[in-house]
């Protein structure tokens, strides 16, 4: 209990150790760090560096070749997506597809964990509390579409809508899965400048209301001014981590941009 | 808003291709209710035709809910259909080899012959064999369930083929009875009609007999299939359970990171679609009256996709029509016999249902009736009195007002 810095601390994700190779190449090479709650946290690194499969081994779409993964406390190391999900950890990715056949608001509507009306069963024996609970996500999915104002987009073929309106639509219905930690993957990758900003004043509002955010992104500008504290990655361990100013005057992170040490 | 109360509002209410298919299904039948009428086709045989549609109606419905539905390849519809009709028929049938040797053994010596007993047996074997394939594949990408489900196919053909002592081999199964044997009332009910004979045209007697009864038997059991099974679908296919597995079929990664057991879901899709070819096997057992291996012939699987492919994947409705679409050319170009053609016209058949499906892929690559609407639970969207259509329709300008 000497280190004060750790004793304080009681992150909501905490990665510890983690290590996966492919084939010889260790993506991510003894990976440490902790995400606090109430953070926006930015993971940044050049490309290579182990953003994305650190992802993946966090929201269990990989399984690690060691270390451990702890969300809220709870060991969720080599589990399924899914069950991470279940732990509140909700990720979204860099290229969402976009779902064929249904409006934006029917894709919101993916966005709930645990409905009842996923249950097959329920829908022939208990329809009633499949009623309730889909006109009580309908109305939150409605609620929540107007407070990222893209209410418009409701009843849009979500094939029809922009790159942009996609990713914002991803983040309104990561909410309704009521993450405690969400994962984005450069959420702002391809986004126009106007959208960009959009969708940096929603996760600022998002992470007031007490999401955390853990998020990788390429525009320095953006995570810069987002993001704090901020966790730089080169070959897949962690360089360097603390607040933007201090990464930015980092030697040794201006080094791994420039393809330095090598 | 429906039909009945609002004709007039639900007919303006139809898009361009569902007013189409509903002129042209009504020339249909009104060509075949002349055809009817002049005796130039046999009421029996109509029957039995309408038997043979719900058969295909419900093998289109168990695709649509694997492929349709959640985007799982299954080349083994002949398979699961199969199983259907050779489970109800080993259980049914006066030659039956495995009825033979057990119908000494107490009580499960009893249970032969009893065809909701043989509905049973198709379905459980149809249960576990698809869970049984669905274990290793369904983990995988997509293309790997495409290719056990093709081996899958001709194992159960081989099986069917080469174990006498279970099946009667390339003798195929005898001796079947309807479906309505031992039931009270419906089991004599052909036999008790009266024979009618009915003269509308002149001069071209109809003559309604036993046959025509049973076959009406048959109409209502295959009505009483094909509805359950579409209403069962309607309502998954319109719930937070369908909806899930339509992103799968999207993107499944996004469904599992948003916290849905996908190997789950595939694995009820697989098993609901495969019942329900399980169920087309069962009523064609008892509306053939005999089953031998070539019912298991991959043909079948392919007439199946060509329906819901040609009636627009994903749609039950859709399905339903293909489904219809197929017995239609398959059963129609028999009466290509009567006339004087230049060439066999059995091979025609093929040929004319290749042209379709080349059109259909040309010209409207989204099927004849895809899902045209929000597929919403209704209730939700009523509870709320929002609209209950989007302000344009998912695929057409206009949604259906009837379904999907």
């Amino acid at each position: 209990m000497s280190e004060g810095a750790l004793a304080k601390t009681n992150p909501v994700l905490r990665v510890d150790d983690l290590q996966k190779s492919f084939g010889g190449l260790a993506a991510t090479d003894h990976a440490t760090f902790g995400v606090e709650p109430g953070t926006i946290t930015g993971l940044i690194g050049p490309n290579g560096a182990g953003k994305s499969t650190l992802f993946n081994l966090i929201s269990g779409f990989y399984e690690p070749d060691g270390g451990t993964v702890e969300v809220n406390g709870a060991d969720v190391t080599g589990m399924e997506p899914y069950e991470v999900a279940d732990h509140g950890l909700i990720r979204t990715f860099q290229t969402p597809r976009k779902l064929e056949g249904m409006t934006v608001r029917e894709a919101m509507l993916v966005g709930p964990r645990k409905q009842p009306g996923e249950s097959f069963l329920n829908l022939f024996t208990s329809p009633g509390a499949v009623d309730e609970s889909e006109s009580a996500n309908l109305a939150e999915a409605e609620r929540i579409l107007e407070e990222f104002e893209i209410d418009h987009l409701a009843t849009q073929p979500a094939t029809d809508i922009s790159g942009g309106q996609m990713k914002l639509v991803e983040l309104a219905r990561a909410m309704l899965a009521e993450p405690e930690v969400l994962l984005l993957d450069e959420p702002v990758a391809g986004v126009n400048p106007t959208l960009a900003k959009k969708l940096k004043t929603q996760i600022r509002r998002l992470n007031e209301q007490g999401t955390t955010f853990l998020l990788i992104e390429h525009d320095m500008e953006f995570v810069m001014d987002l993001a704090d504290p901020i966790v730089v990655l080169d070959q897949g361990h962690v360089l360097t981590e603390g607040t933007p100013d201090e990464v930015r005057n980092d030697e040794r992170v201006i080094e791994a941009y420039l393809g330095g040490g090598a | 808003m429906s039909a009945l109360s609002d004709p007039k509002g639900a007919l303006s209410d139809l898009t361009r291709p569902e007013g189409w298919v509903l002129g042209v299904s009504v020339a249909f039948l009104l060509f075949l209710l002349v055809a009817l009428l002049t005796g130039a086709l046999g009421p029996s045989y109509f029957l039995f035709l309408v038997g043979l549609a719900g058969m295909y109606a419900l093998l289109s419905f168990g695709l649509n809910a694997q492929w349709g539905f959640t985007g799982l390849i299954n080349f083994s519809v002949a398979a699961f259909f199969g199983i259907g009709a050779y489970g109800s028929a080993l259980i049914t049938a006066s030659s039956s080899p495995v009825a033979e040797r057990l119908a000494d053994v107490p009580v499960l010596g009893s249970l032969f012959g009893l065809p909701l007993v043989g509905l049973a047996v198709g379905l459980v074997v149809a249960f576990v064999l698809a869970v049984l394939i669905g274990i290793p594949t369904l983990r995988l990408r997509a293309d790997y369930l495409a290719i056990a489900s093709l081996g899958l196919a001709e194992v159960v053909r081989l099986i069917v083929l080469n174990e006498r002592w279970l099946t009667n081999g390339s003798a195929g199964v005898r001796g079947i009875p309807g479906f309505f044997q031992g039931w009270p009332v419906l089991s004599t009910f052909p036999e008790a009609m009266p024979g009618l004979r009915l003269e509308i045209v002149p001069g071209s007697p109809i003559f309604l007999e036993t046959s025509f009864w049973q076959a009406l038997l048959n109409v209502l059991l295959v009505l009483a299939f094909a509805g359950g099974a579409y209403l069962v679908l309607r309502r998954a296919h319109r719930s937070p359970w369908g909806r899930v597995l339509r992103t799968i079929r999207s993107d499944e990664d996004l469904a599992r990171a948003l916290g849905k057991n996908t190997y789950s879901f595939k694995m009820q899709s697989f098993v609901l679609g495969s019942l329900i070819m399980a169920l087309a096997g069962v009523f064609y057992t008892h509306l053939n009256l005999y089953v031998g291996p070539g019912d298991l012939d991959p043909i079948t699987t392919f007439y199946a996709w060509v329906a819901v492919i040609l009636g627009g994947s994903g749609s039950n409705r859709g399905a339903l029509f293909g489904g219809i679409v197929i017995v239609t050319i398959r059963e129609g170009t028999r009466f290509l016999n009567d006339v004087a053609l230049p060439i066999n016209p059995a091979p025609l058949r093929l040929l004319l249902i290749g042209v379709v499906i080349v059109a259909v892929m040309r010209y409207r690559p989204q099927g004849i009736l895809p899902p045209q609407r929000e597929l919403i639970w209704p209730n939700a969207i009523d509870d709320r009195g929002a609209p209950n259509r989007p302000d344009s329709g998912v695929r057409e300008q206009k949604g259906g007002g009837g379904d999907e």
